[in-house]
Parts: C-alpha cells; sequence; structure tokens
C-alpha cells in the first residue's frame, strides 16, 4: 500500500482549517518583547546627511534607535553582489530605503516615533523606468549572451521578417503572509529566529554577519509560511536581521511584521521586462532567425536580478526550436525596491517575449497561431537541441498539443469565434494555446544539493526534517509520503517537523520547483541507509540455523508495515518491533541523507551548458471574450494540460498547477503596478493591486495531466511542477491579442503586458481609427 | 447607560471596558484574547482572511452573518455573539466544512483559509447547500493567492450537509438570547483618556450628542471609516454608533418609493431591491463583496461621499432623496443637491442621515447601472454610470444621466440630457451625445485608470446603453422599436438584460459574465 500516488491530505491541512495553524505573528508575544519597525526614506534616490532622532527618543516607549553606525557586523551583503545595504548609510537608493530602525514596547510608540524622526536629505534625480535606465547605462552586471548558428545571416536571408518592442510588467507577490521574524536572543551571544522565509540558512547568515557572530551563534526555524512565491527567498534576510540587531543590542525578545502597505511598497517583485526583438520566418511561418534583447529593472541592487535574467534568456526558446538565435540579457538598475525572485523566475518573461512574436507571426502570415506553434515545436528526434546546446530529451509536447487541441475542440472553436467575431457587435472573442517547457534545476549549480535528516523512534514513528520550506506548496506531504513508502508504513506514522538550521545546514532556498526534488530525494536516501540496517538486522531476526535458514539480507523486504522474509511463509514482524529490537541491539536508527542532482552545469560566460535535470511541460488553450464598449475581459474558458510525469501526491500537484495558473492570468490581465511621480507604489494594497478572485475563475476549466510514464529523470518518476503552470497565463494574454486582431484584420495589435481592460479599450479604439493605415502588409514580403 | 460593551465570543460573555473597546476586533481577538486564527492581510476589508460571523438577535434567535472582523471596531458590537474559526468546531471535531477543506486540498499555505472556511459557513446560515455558481458569488470577498480557488469549490460543492449545524444550533441562543436583546436597547457611554464612545438608542439622543460634540464621528457599518481608521488617517476622539437606532432599520416600499432607513444593510437593501429595483440588486451584487455588504449601509456610502460610490448614479438619475435628522426635525434634500465639493455635503453639524428615499422608475422606464472596475469583483469601480430614460415612441421623452469616477462628485450630465431629450433616438443622435460626454465630463488620471480611458468609456457607456436598449426592443417585439433595428441574431441573444428578465443575480453571472446575459454561448 503505496503513500507515493496517493492524494492524502497536505500535513497542515487540518490545523489550516481550524486556525491552529501557527504562523510566526501568532505566536504569542514572549515576556519583554519589542516591535520593531523602520523609518523608511521619503525620496528614492540622494544622499542621508544626518538623522535627528533626539525628539522620537523621547516618545514614551521608544526604546531603541538604531541606524547604520550602530551595525557591529558585516554592513554590505546580497546573495551575489554585496551591494545591499540595510541601513542607510548615506546613499539612499530606493524610495522606502530603511534609515532607522525602531524598536519599542507598542506599535503605538512606534507610530508617534515615526512621526518625531528628521533626516537632512540631499535628494538627487532618480531613474525609475528601463528606457531610462538604459539611456544613463544604470546596469548591474555584464550583458549576457546565448547564440548559436548564424543570426545575422539567417535574418538576412529571412523569407519575412518582423521587429518590434513589447513591455513585460512586473507582478506583486501578494503572499498573505507580509514577511514576519520574531528574534530570541540567547546566552553567550546566540540568537534564535523565527522567520517566515523560503531560505533558512540565508537568513542565518545575513543575520550572523551583521551581528559580527559565526554562523554558528544563529539557528533559524521556519515552521511554515504563510505564501512565498519567490518573494521571501532573499527578501526575508531583511526584517530578519533588524530583528536580530534589536534582539542582540538590547536582550530582549524582537519581532517585526510588516504591514501588508509597507510590505508592498518597499519590498521586490517580479522583474518588468523590455524586449526588443526582430524574428526571420518562412512564408509558412517557421522562424530562421531570432535576435531577442532582454532588459529587466532590476531595481537598486542586484539581489537576484541576474539569476532571473539568466532563466529568461534560458526560456525564450520556450517549447520551440530556434537555429540561429541571438539573445542577449541586461539587468537594469534603477531606484525602486530590489526586484527579486517570484515563481517563474524569469521563466515567464522570456516565454511572453517568444509567445508575442509567435503571435504576431501567426497574424503577419494569416496563418492559425497553434499552426504557427506546431511548425516550430521541438522535435522529438531531431530538432531538438536548445540554444544553449541542452538536449530536450522525452519531448512530449507534440502529444501535448494533438491531445489538447482535440480536447479542447480548437478548430471548431477557431471557426466559431471567427463567426461570432464578424457578428457580434457587443462582444469580441478570442482563443490561443501558449505551450511551457520549463527547466528544472537551479542554474547556479551548487544550489542542486539538499539534505534531510530521518529519525526512527522505537515506537516506530518517524521525524524527518530536511532543508525544504513548506509554504503551501506540499514539500512536507511529499516528503512525508516518500518516507513512509521507504520503511513501507503508514504515512501518518511520519512527521516532517519545523525547518531549522540547527538540524539541517546550508541549506539552499525552497525554490525553482525542486523543493521535492532535492529534499524529498535526501531523505530517500537517508532512508535507504537507515532500511539498509534494519534489513541486516532483520536478516539476523529470521535467521534460524535449525530449519537452514541463514541469515540473508537480500531475502528481506518491508511491506504494510511489516516486515517480511520471503523463503518464510507466514514469517514476519511489524515495523514497530522490528525497530523497538533494532534499538536493543544497538543499531543506528537516525541517518542524514545527502543529494547532488546529477549531470548540471551551466556556463554563463560561454551561454553553453546542460543547466537542466529535465523539463516540466504543458500547454492550455484560453478562450477570452472582451466587451467592445469597455474592454473588460472575462476568461469564458481554459483546457489546460500538463506533465508531469507520476505525480508524488496527485491532489496536491493539481492545487500548484490551478494556483499557477491563475496567478499567471493574474500577471497577464488585471495585476499591474502603477507609480506615482516620485517612484512610490499606487497600488499597495488589495484595494489598488488586483490579484485573481473567485469569478476571475474561467467558467469552463478543463484540467488534466498528460500520463506520462517515461519520465525517469527524477524521483520516483515525478516532476517538479511548482513554477511551470505559472507560464500558462500566458494563453489567457495571447487570446487577448488574438481577440484584438479581429478588430482590424491585417493590423497586428500592440498589445502589452498585462492587458488590463484599460489597455484593452485603449488600444480596440486605436485599432478602430487607425483602421489599416501605417501598418505592416498583410502578406509576407518576398525578398 | 452602561459604560461597558457587552458581547459574546464563541459563546462566552465579554464586557469590554476602556481602552480595549477603541480598537478593531481583529486586534481585540489576537492581541488580548489569543484567538489568532482570524488573520489579518490588508486590515481594509479587501481579502476576507478576518472573516468571523456576526450574530445579532433576530426574533427567537439570532441572526449570523459574515463580516470583515479587521474593519470592525469593538465598539460596533454591543449585544453581538462573534464566532470566530476557532468557534466553528463542533463537539471537538471538525465541521463539515473543514473536513471537506482538508480532503479536498482546499488549503495551500493556510493563511486565507480560517477567512474561506467562515465564509463558507456564513453561506450555509441562509442557504440548504453550497453550488458552485453560488460560491462564485458568496466567495468574491475572500482572496487566495495559492489554490486557484478550484479545490475551495470542489470543498463546497462535496460538503457533507447531512452534518452541517448552524450558529443556532451551535449555540443554542436561549441562555444569552434575552440578555442581548436588551443590550442593543440599551444605550453605551465609555469615556476613556480623552477618547468618548456613545451610543444611542434613540434618534433624538443622537442628534443632540451630535450638535454637542463638533467633529463627532458617527459609525453604523464602518465599513469605510475601519479602513481610514486602520490606516491611522483618522483617530476619532468622539464616535458615536447608531447600532442602537433599531428604527433606521426599516426598509419600505409603496411601489412608488422604496426608502432604505440609515440603519439597513447593503445586503438587506439588495433584499429589496431584488423585488422593487432589480437592476440596483445587480450592481449591488459588485458593490464591495458579501461581508462588506453584511456590515455596509446606504447612508454611510452617502454620507463618506466618494465620487466613486457603487450606488451613488443610480440614486442621482432616481433624483433619491436624502432624508436629514436634526434638533429642528427632519428635512428631505435630493440628492443632486446634496454635494457641494469633493466629500461636502449640505449637511448641518447635528445632522443625521436617516433615510434614503429612492423613486422607482416606472415598468416602461429604461433604468441601467454600469460599473467598470480593473477587476470584476471586489474593486472599486474606475468609472460608473447610469441612465434613467422614459420614451414616448421612439421619442426621448426624458432621460438623466449621471458618471462617477469623472469628477469631484458623481456627476450629472445635464448637457447631454437636454441635447436628447425630444429627440427621435437614431445613431446620428447618438453620435452627437456622445461627443457631447466628452465635453461635459473632466476626469482624471489616477491609480484605477487614465484620463484617456475614462473618457471613452464616458463615450462608450451612453453607447453601449442605446445598443443594449435596442436589442432588448428586439427581444420585447413594440410598435416602438427604435432606430433602424439592426443587429442580428447573435448580438440579441448577448445582449438581453439579464437583471430584468432573471432577478436572481446569481443566475446572470453563473458564467461569470456579469452584466451581460445569461452565458447561453456554451449552451
Amino acid at each position: 500500500m503505496s503513500a507515493v500516488g496517493k492524494n492524502i491530505p497536505h500535513d497542515s491541512a487540518r490545523g489550516h482549517v481550524t486556525g491552529e495553524s501557527v504562523f510566526i505573528d501568532d505566536m504569542p508575544p514572549l515576556k519583554n518583547e519589542l516591535l520593531v519597525d523602520f523609518f523608511p526614506a521619503p525620496v528614492a534616490s540622494g544622499k542621508l546627511k544626518s538623522i535627528d532622532l533626539a525628539e522620537a527618543a523621547k516618545v514614551p516607549g521608544v526604546v531603541l534607535l538604531l541606524s547604520d553606525k550602530d551595525i557591529p557586523g558585516h554592513k554590505h551583503f546580497g546573495p551575489v553582489f554585496q551591494d545591499e545595504h540595510l541601513l542607510v548609510e548615506e546613499q539612499i537608493v530606493y524610495l522606502g530605503d530603511p534609515c532607522v530602525l525602531i524598536a519599542a514596547e507598542s506599535r503605538q510608540a512606534i507610530a508617534a516615533a515615526k512621526k518625531k524622526i528628521k533626516l537632512d536629505i540631499d535628494p538627487a534625480t532618480p531613474i525609475f523606468g528601463i528606457e531610462e535606465a538604459i539611456e544613463a547605462k544604470s546596469f548591474i552586471g555584464p550583458l549576457r549572451t546565448i547564440m548559436r548558428g548564424e543570426p545575422e545571416k539567417a535574418m538576412l536571408a529571412a523569407e519575412c521578417t518582423l521587429s518590434g518592442e513589447f513591455v513585460i510588467g512586473g507582478q506583486e507577490h501578494f503572499y498573505l503572509e507580509s514577511q514576519a521574524v520574531i528574534a530570541i536572543p540567547g546566552e553567550h551571544g546566540h540568537i534564535t529566529i523565527h522567520s517566515s522565509t523560503q531560505h533558512p540558512s540565508e537568513v542565518q547568515a545575513m543575520t550572523a554577519e551583521i551581528l559580527g557572530v559565526p554562523f554558528n551563534h544563529v539557528v533559524v526555524h521556519c515552521k511554515r509560511m504563510g505564501g512565498g512565491f519567490g518573494g521571501k527567498e532573499t527578501q526575508a534576510a531583511q526584517p530578519a536581521m533588524m530583528a536580530a540587531l534589536v534582539a542582540s543590542k538590547t536582550g530582549r525578545p524582537a519581532r517585526v511584521v510588516y504591514n501588508k502597505d509597507d510590505d508592498m511598497r518597499y519590498t521586490g517583485k517580479r522583474h518588468p521586462f523590455l524586449n526588443r526583438y526582430t524574428v526571420g520566418y518562412t512564408r509558412d511561418g517557421v522562424i530562421t532567425a531570432l535576435r531577442v534583447d532582454h532588459y529587466s529593472n532590476g531595481g537598486c541592487t542586484a539581489d537576484l536580478s541576474l539569476a532571473v535574467m539568466e532563466r529568461a534568456m534560458l526560456h525564450t526558446d520556450n517549447a520551440y526550436y530556434l537555429p540561429n538565435v541571438h539573445i542577449t540579457g541586461q539587468v537594469c538598475r534603477t531606484n525602486l525596491p530590489s526586484n527579486t525572485a517570484f515563481r517563474g523566475f524569469g521563466g515567464p518573461q522570456g516565454v511572453a517575449a517568444i509567445e508575442n512574436i509567435i503571435e504576431s507571426i501567426a497574424l503577419h502570415l494569416g496563418i492559425d497561431a497553434m499552426e504557427v506553434r506546431r511548425r516550430n515545436l521541438y522535435g522529438v528526434d531531431d530538432r531538438n537541441v536548445t540554444p544553449y546546446g541542452q538536449v530536450f530529451k522525452n519531448n512530449v509536447l507534440p502529444q501535448l498539443f494533438d491531445e489538447l487541441s482535440r480536447e479542447s475542440d480548437y478548430a471548431n472553436r477557431r471557426k466559431q469565434i471567427d463567426a461570432a467575431n464578424r457578428t457580434d457587435r457587443s462582444h469580441l472573442r478570442g482563443l490561443a494555446c501558449t505551450p511551457v517547457k520549463f527547466g528544472i534545476s537551479f542554474t547556479k549549480q551548487h544550489l542542486n544539493q539538499g539534505n534531510a535528516l530521518v529519525n526512527v523512534y522505537t515506537d516506530g514513528s518517524v521525524m524527518v526534517s530536511h532543508g525544504g520550506t513548506e509554504m503551501g506548496q506540499g514539500v512536507n506531504t511529499r516528503v512525508r509520503q516518500l518516507v513512509a513508502d521507504e520503511f513501507a508504513i503508514d504515512w501518518q506514522n511520519v512527521y516532517v517537523t519545523t525547518t531549522s538550521t540547527d538540524k539541517n545546514h546550508n541549506t539552499s532556498p525552497t525554490a525553482a520547483s525542486t523543493g521535492t526534488d532535492l529534499n524529498g530525494a535526501a531523505a530517500v536516501v537517508a532512508c535507504e541507509l537507515i532500511r539498509g540496517r534494519l534489513t541486516a538486522f532483520a536478516a539476523q531476526h529470521f535467521s534460524d540455523a535449525t530449519a537452514g535458514l541463514f541469515a540473508s539480507p537480500g531475502n528481506i523486504f518491508f511491506k504494510d508495515g511489516h516486515v517480511y522474509d520471503d523463503r518464510v511463509a507466514g514469517k514476519k514482524i511489524t515495523f514497530k518491533e522490528l525497530v523497538a529490537q533494532a534499538y536493543l541491539n544497538r543499531i543506528n536508527l537516525g541517518e542524514r541523507g545527502f543529494y547532488t542532482t546529477p549531470g548540471v552545469d551551466y556556463n554563463r560566460d560561454t551561454g553553453k551548458g546542460t543547466p537542466f535535470l529535465y523539463y516540466t511541460n504543458g500547454a492550455a488553450v484560453s478562450e477570452v471574450e472582451i466587451d467592445r464598449y469597455t474592454g473588460e475581459m472575462r476568461v469564458t474558458r481554459v483546457d489546460l494540460m500538463m506533465d508531469i510525469g507520476q505525480p508524488i501526491n496527485p491532489g496536491i500537484d493539481r492545487g500548484q498547477v490551478v494556483g499557477g495558473f491563475i496567478q499567471g492570468m493574474g500577471w497577464c490581465t488585471t495585476e499591474e503596478l502603477k507609480y506615482g511621480p516620485g517612484g512610490e507604489l499606487l497600488s499597495y494594497s488589495p484595494t489598488t493591486y488586483k490579484i485573481p478572485n473567485i469569478s476571475d475563475l474561467p467558467a469552463v476549466f478543463n484540467v488534466r495531466m498528460l500520463d506520462n510514464p517515461n519520465s525517469t529523470m527524477s524521483l520516483k518518476r515525478s516532476k517538479a511542477v511548482g513554477e511551470p503552470p505559472l507560464l500558462l497565463g500566458l494563453s489567457v494574454w495571447a487570446a487577448v491579442k488574438n481577440a484584438l486582431s479581429y478588430v482590424s484584420p491585417g493590423t497586428i495589435p500592440d498589445l502589452q503586458l498585462p492587458a488590463t481592460g484599460e489597455q484593452i479599450l485603449m488600444l480596440m479604439t486605436k485599432l478602430k481609427s487607425d483602421g489599416k493605415a501605417n501598418q505592416p502588409p498583410l502578406l509576407p514580403v518576398a525578398k | 447607560m452602561r459604560d461597558y460593551v457587552l458581547l459574546h465570543i464563541n459563546g462566552r460573555r465579554e464586557e469590554v471596558h476602556g481602552e480595549q473597546l477603541f480598537q478593531s476586533l481583529t486586534d481585540f481577538l489576537r492581541y488580548d484574547r489569543q484567538l489568532v486564527g482570524t488573520k489579518v492581510v490588508c486590515a481594509e476589508g479587501d481579502c476576507g482572511s478576518c472573516c468571523v460571523l456576526i450574530g445579532k438577535p433576530a426574533g427567537e434567535a439570532m441572526e449570523y452573518r459574515n463580516v470583515t472582523a479587521c474593519i470592525q471596531y469593538v465598539y460596533q458590537l454591543d449585544g453581538c455573539h462573534v464566532i470566530t474559526i476557532e468557534g466553528l468546531k463542533y463537539a471537538g471535531q471538525l465541521s463539515c466544512v473543514q473536513e471537506s477543506m482538508v480532503t479536498c486540498q482546499g488549503s495551500q499555505c493556510g493563511f486565507c483559509t480560517p477567512g474561506f472556511v467562515v465564509s463558507l459557513h456564513a453561506m450555509l446560515e441562509t442557504s440548504p447547500k453550497l453550488t458552485e455558481p453560488d460560491m462564485r458569488l458568496g466567495l468574491s470577498g475572500n482572496l487566495c493567492r495559492c489554490t486557484g480557488y478550484e479545490s475551495i469549490i470542489k470543498a463546497g460543492v462535496e460538503t457533507d450537509i447531512a452534518k452541517h449545524r448552524r450558529a443556532n444550533e451551535l449555540y443554542p441562543p436561549a441562555s444569552f438570547l434575552g440578555e442581548l436583546k436588551s443590550a442593543v436597547g440599551e444605550s453605551v457611554r465609555v469615556e476613556h483618556a480623552d477618547r468618548v464612545f456613545f451610543k444611542p438608542t434613540s434618534v433624538t439622543e443622537a442628534v443632540a450628542f451630535k450638535a454637542r460634540h463638533a467633529g463627532c464621528v458617527v459609525i453604523a457599518g464602518g465599513t469605510d471609516l475601519g479602513v481610514v481608521m486602520n490606516k491611522g488617517k483618522l483617530t476619532p476622539t468622539v464616535v458615536m454608533s447608531l447600532a442602537g437606532l433599531t428604527s433606521l432599520k426599516n426598509v419600505q416600499a409603496d411601489g412608488k418609493t422604496l426608502s432604505i432607513g440609515a440603519l439597513v444593510t447593503l445586503a438587506e437593501m439588495d433584499a429589496a431591491c431584488a423585488t422593487y429595483l432589480p437592476e440596483m440588486s445587480r450592481l449591488l451584487w459588485r458593490h464591495g463583496s458579501p461581508p462588506i455588504r453584511n456590515a455596509a449601509t446606504l447612508a454611510g456610502n452617502i454620507a463618506n461621499g466618494s465620487p466613486i460610490g457603487d450606488t451613488m448614479p443610480g440614486l442621482y438619475v432616481l433624483d433619491a432623496e436624502i432624508e436629514l435628522t436634526g434638533s429642528n426635525g427632519s428635512r428631505r434634500v435630493n440628492i443632486n443637491a446634496f454635494y457641494t465639493g469633493y466629500r461636502k455635503t449640505v449637511m448641518t453639524p447635528d445632522e443625521l442621515i436617516t433615510a434614503v428615499h429612492i423613486p422607482l422608475p416606472a415598468a416602461r422606464d429604461a433604468y441601467r447601472l454600469y460599473k467598470i472596475s480593473k477587476r470584476f469583483d471586489l474593486d472599486i469601480s474606475s468609472f460608473s454610470a447610469a441612465f434613467w430614460m422614459r420614451t414616448n415612441g421612439d421619442v426621448i421623452e426624458s432621460i438623466h444621466i449621471a458618471y462617477g469616477g469623472v469628477g469631484a462628485n458623481i456627476l450629472r450630465l445635464r448637457k447631454t440630457e437636454s441635447l436628447l431629450i425630444g429627440q427621435p433616438i437614431f445613431d446620428a443622435l447618438i453620435d452627437r451625445a456622445a461627443a457631447s460626454v466628452r465635453s461635459e465630463i473632466t476626469p482624471i488620471s489616477d491609480v484605477r485608470g487614465g484620463k484617456d480611458y475614462r473618457l471613452q468609456l464616458g463615450e462608450n457607456v451612453l453607447r453601449k446603453f442605446f445598443a443594449e436598449l435596442q436589442v432588448d426592443a428586439m427581444l420585447t417585439p413594440s410598435p416602438s422599436t427604435p432606430g433602424e433595428g439592426g443587429g442580428e441574431e447573435s448580438a440579441a441573444i448577448h445582449g438581453n438584460s439579464a437583471a430584468q428578465k432573471n432577478p436572481h443575480p446569481a443566475l446572470s453571472r453563473s458564467t461569470g459574465r456579469g452584466f451581460k446575459a445569461n452565458g447561453q454561448e456554451h449552451a
């Protein structure tokens, strides 16, 4: 009775539905605990000349005010470059840049202190947009390139070409639990931290460094997060450092919990991108040459921007074979909060670039975009090498396209839409299919490691801890299932406990969809080692010289909570009894497992390598309906199909697929970051920033997993599922572009992302009034 | 006169005194009572993570409604029973909703989950089962960032309803109903430091108090005030709650006028509108969200005076009258003359809004309301519009047009109205009216939309109004069909006004098509 493959409930579900699950700010305040907040810089760029804290210090209840000069340890940090500061030393680099830490007995005291802090600032001229940054050559890191074939020559020889510019908006994570942390001082300068973080080891390292203590003085615990989505990969560190500084200075526990407004205003988001492209293709729509230059808005510091750009470049091919291709990527430095990881990690922006191009090619040639996509899909046995040289194995995309177009009734619906759009004066419809081929592994090789600790207790129950963190995605539930199966015991006898850096050290962030792949595999390794010892012990247990049975580990097997010797029918011992006896015989019942992903590497200087262990694939067909008068758009039907191998937990994986898709749909439609002239975020709360609502769920929503038994590259033939489905939200955007193409047939709608109702209405209006003037010719230009 | 607020929380009696009153319900629950299952995300009623059931005495039982606790202040809750997520288990066991949420994987990170569970329970207070269309409406006040909602809907559909226990079964009211009933009818006055809270039990008392305390903040549902107070933009020293003025809970309709008392919630108003003013009912289903409508009042919406208040344009075109009661008695002011500037009104300091009287359109009148927002549900309008029109044959006898989101107040488009009045409806007239709209409105650009967008909407929504009338007219054969009668069959299918033929908004919205039609396109 295997647990793997079963839809068992999320391990926190009962706590979640009763409100008993404990999140950071649910922990009752400790005696003497302080609340901590920061004073945000009121300008996006400038020089902080002096800080006057005299009046603020007099506010009753204010215990401590800290500025940059009070930091005992490292003042500069960052996951890649050391270009970040916790508190402004001199240069203010974004609006909200923390200038002063305030520790107080109450929130009221903090609010009062904020009114009394005076800063003397020499404001400078900030840069906010990508174009401004390009103009000012304000960049972070080098220009990177991925190139194959002879793109320039092929472009000159191409039968048709198109070029353009495409603007892709950012996205707020909108994890429901804002950044939150509690730091508790211990003896001898040690500190314990409870953090809502995807990366406990980074929180540990950053706080140790800012305090100037060795890493072994800091223990970071993360029971769970109320959502992460990448936003707590690096940026949980700052509030943790704030709390730790106060705890260390005062010897009192300290808590930082951002309110939603501040969290949205002052933390990083998905990177906005701008890409400029030229594509060459045949009259049949087959791409022969492609040049894409990506620029991203990195915000004020590097954070993970270079890695995000790298993944965008590595996904610019998406599902399509590009024989001659030149992709560049440049991160821009601006005066916005530093943009950071967000589910998909640049992949969505890379894929958006090519999907926009494909839609345009289709409209240019008058060929259905689905057909253009098929013609460019990676092949199964040939045309299957990516621009960076990795062979795309086990390609199920052609099969997926066949099944999906049949199940979605694509061809018939296309005809119906063609007809309806000719006659319906009130509404406009569009239909599009976009695929995803998402590379699984960190593109930084060293992060592809995981460790897990498995303890078997004498009552037969098992406790596991691993380096992954639980943010709702179900990593703990999947690890539970994996471990249960290794010992053939009931999954309820396995408990996955809080992630903490004293149990699992030097962990990688729970990111890149790899949480289960890395940590689950490490847990399995640990179980295998314990099981090996238990097997040897069981062999001894079953041996019986009189009966002619010598101890034979090869004949021992674990099944249904029991251990058997297959040479003797009916002879068995319960797992519980076996471990109890093993203990008495001084058998080690605990183990650490360690796992590294084999065969992955990438040279970012040459743009070549095999960065991914495998790809997770899928496709979605979306239909939209637009009110011709108001631009209001509704998603009327979505058919979505994913290849996620053999899921470890089909129910949880389906939740990842549906949730990811809807989150991607939000990015593509209603989620719009709007800034004021000073760089202040105007859409800083759910009142103005609109993530999908339950009523935005497509009216018809068919989700199916492709049955793919051939996924052999990963754990139990499963595939990582966290990020890939998000990219299918682009099918909704493409459907909008498709709908708008009916307004002025032959004109390619210049739709940017997100496709808000406002953009749709304004574009519809423009398309109608422009008619066919000044547009690219309908037929390809023969050369 | 009591000097504390009496309420029950999960069946436990609480007397709340002094400073504790002057905080939000969520702060009280989480920090004073360590009931931390109720989560706070936005603190502005826009995510639903803080939903709780608030019960009020109603006849021989309690009536429980879902409310966002983050924007309720403790002083509003005198005589209420609050049931939080912690109070929904039955005999230590998960409720059927909770059980179903577990088995259907209805939660991922878990932070929004308590709010969804409470909202599902709330739906079962008034409806026998949980259907997908109902949940698409009933859960629109709850945001989830993880699940994409599918599994939550599944959990609702698969809930074992036979095992469900309503709040009155979970908490048999016999032991506390009487005390809470009398509490509602008792006045309360609490002073703490420089702050005063007063709950009068008669309008006279209320008006007298208001006259004595300049700057007194009047609170009914508190769904706007709660946000402003949470964001630190307002810390009123004197607050008066209208919760004890039970006489203002009246809804009256005499066939010509619908009167809505100042304490009538939008949810209660919706129930009346479903019968008397279905178009308004349709709009109300997009006004905030169910937990907001369970607390918010029409009078509060008017007093708040936002130029994008959803109900406003629809009241303007009907010449609704606002009943103001002050020291010198009551008077009525046409809403078109009520505002004197941005959030400024003709009210004198002692006056209260006690009711709103809405003249009902005649059966032959056209009455249409439009709301355009970035997201369909739980969003504030970028633009709103209302039309009331009476025709004689194909000639426009009278027309009223009011737009929201195009200026400091709701704007009556008098110039465009006069251009249309007395004219037969034909395409060129609509073109002229559309051009007139553009010259008459002066929208600005803000976070909810650009100026050009609003100008375009101003023009297009007028066109949409006439186009929909034309389609309606085709569906209801009449000798006075306006215009050239063009429009193809498919347009006819799409364009009918769902509300007028189908008063239950859920039916018109079950395919997510909202203001349009019944979604026959997939039938």
